[in-house]
């Protein structure tokens, strides 16, 4: 709006003064403002407060208002993404089972190269020679040794009753009766159910890494129950034991068991089988503590 | 003390195991009798003053059949033969069963049980009993276990008299 009796140039010098005056103090404003935009540590001194104040409102209040939500999230996401996840956790367990596999190949490596070490030495030297005349192979003896056989317990069963003439074993097991009673109607069952032209007798029993030697008497037959690896070596040795120990007990030769004789035979098993098998695992044990 | 081996046996069904189990504490479960046909546990009677330990051989199924392995009955001094008061179809076999196992064991003591005497009145048993053409000697309930701890201590009287004996 143009004042007449004001010249046009005054009248613009006028405006322009009335501006100064008016917009001196927001033009002052804008400078500082700009100022702090312009200068970094002046904006963070200003903001920072802001916040800092902001994250403390969610680290105290972030549990309550989110934990729904966020269990929610990572549930789907578990659920959307179990292939992911299993070729994740399947290498790690890969890795331990591998790890663990190593360690016991390990073992038995030491174990087979302190053999190997027994075996060029001049002991060994003639466990070869007589590996040789037996008929053995080394790698046979050399593993039999690694995995030293254990016998855990014997029976002797009258062969027509199935009634226990006598037992022993190296640690309390269920009732021996009635085990010696399970054990000859297996026997009895399989004879039975594969007999052919020819009766043939049960030898042994194999489950895991146990076996049950049989060995068969016109009155009575022997169980020897082992854990480890047994080598026909091994196994000829028991069965050449059990002949000793029908050599020596004059018991045997009775016909009818009374809990007396029962007690005498069991006592005879114990010295002939069950002493020196525990002598053996002392000695063992003692050879395992001083390598 | 002695052992002696016990047979139960009969028809299929007639309850020789629950009388089994009624007898003895159990050491091993039923598994075996469907697997290899024979389940044993032991039991110790005492017979004025002396003890003596049955060795019960608990066989499934029939009797003069070829599905049991006939060894299972050999070497056994004593048989309790079962059967069934419900089911007379479990009679008409008794005869053969009883000539079959006195076959195999010629010196074996038999004792011959009817089973599932709380199912009947004491006169209808008397009825079924004129029927048959053999007596037996115990009449058995499983499940109260009447006359089942008798039967097993009079097996066990009549081995140690026959052991005595000899």
């Amino acid at each position: 709006m143009n004042n007449p009796e004001i010249p046009q140039s005054q009248e613009q010098l006028l405006m322009s003064q009335l501006r100064e005056i008016l917009l001196k103090e927001d033009r002052h404003t804008l400078t500082e403002l700009q100022r702090i935009l312009d200068d970094k540590t002046l904006l963070s001194g200003r903001i920072n407060p802001i916040i800092e104040e902001h994250f403390d409102y969610l680290k105290q209040n972030f549990p309550s208002e989110h934990t729904k939500v966020v269990n929610r999230l990572i549930e789907q996401k578990l659920k959307d993404s179990q292939e992911e996840i299993i070729a994740v956790i399947y290498p790690v367990l890969g890795k331990m089972i591998t790890k663990f596999i190593n360690l016991q190949f390990q073992l038995l490596k030491e174990q087979i190269d302190a053999q190997m070490k027994n075996v060029f030495s001049s002991k060994g030297m003639i466990l070869q020679l007589k590996n040789k005349v037996l008929g053995l192979k080394t790698s046979d003896t050399l593993l039999a040794a690694v995995d030293e056989p254990v016998l855990e317990e014997i029976f002797v069963i009258q062969r027509d009753t199935g009634l226990l003439v006598g037992s022993a074993a190296l640690y309390p097991s269920v009732d021996r009766d009635v085990v010696a009673g399970m054990l000859s109607a297996i026997k009895a069952f399989v004879e039975d159910a594969f007999e052919r032209d020819n009766k043939e007798d049960l030898e042994s029993i194999q489950y895991g890494t146990y076996r049950i030697l049989i060995q068969n008497f016109p009155a009575n037959f022997f169980a020897i129950a082992m854990s480890g690896s047994v080598s026909t070596a091994e196994s000829e040795f028991f069965r050449n034991q059990i002949i000793d120990f029908i050599q020596i007990s004059d018991d045997l030769r009775q016909s009818d068991i009374d809990g007396e004789m029962q007690e005498r035979i069991s006592l005879q098993l114990e010295n002939h089988f069950i002493i020196p098998q525990r002598n053996k695992m002392t000695t063992l044990r003692l050879k395992s503590t001083t390598n | 003390m002695i052992s002696k081996k016990v047979i139960l046996t009969g028809s299929f069904g007639v309850g020789k195991t629950s009388l089994f189990n009624q007898f003895i504490h159990q050491q091993f479960s039923d598994k075996y009798l469907t697997t290899i046909g024979v389940k044993i546990n032991k039991k110790q009677v005492v017979v004025d003053g002396e003890d003596i330990s049955l060795l019960v051989w608990d066989v499934a199924g029939e009797v003069s059949q070829d599905k049991v392995p006939t060894s299972y009955f050999l070497g056994a001094s004593g048989i309790v033969y079962v059967m069934d008061l419900s089911r007379p179809v479990t009679f008409n076999n008794m005869q053969n069963d009883l000539d079959f196992l006195k076959k195999i064991l010629p010196n074996g003591e038999i004792i011959i049980v009817a089973n599932k005497k709380d199912l009947f009145t004491d006169e209808q048993i008397e009825a079924i009993a004129l029927k048959l053409p053999i007596k037996w000697d115990y009449t058995t309930s499983a499940k109260t276990g009447e006359n089942v701890e008798n039967l097993f201590l009079d097996m066990g009287k009549r081995l140690l008299m026959r052991n005595n004996i000899k």
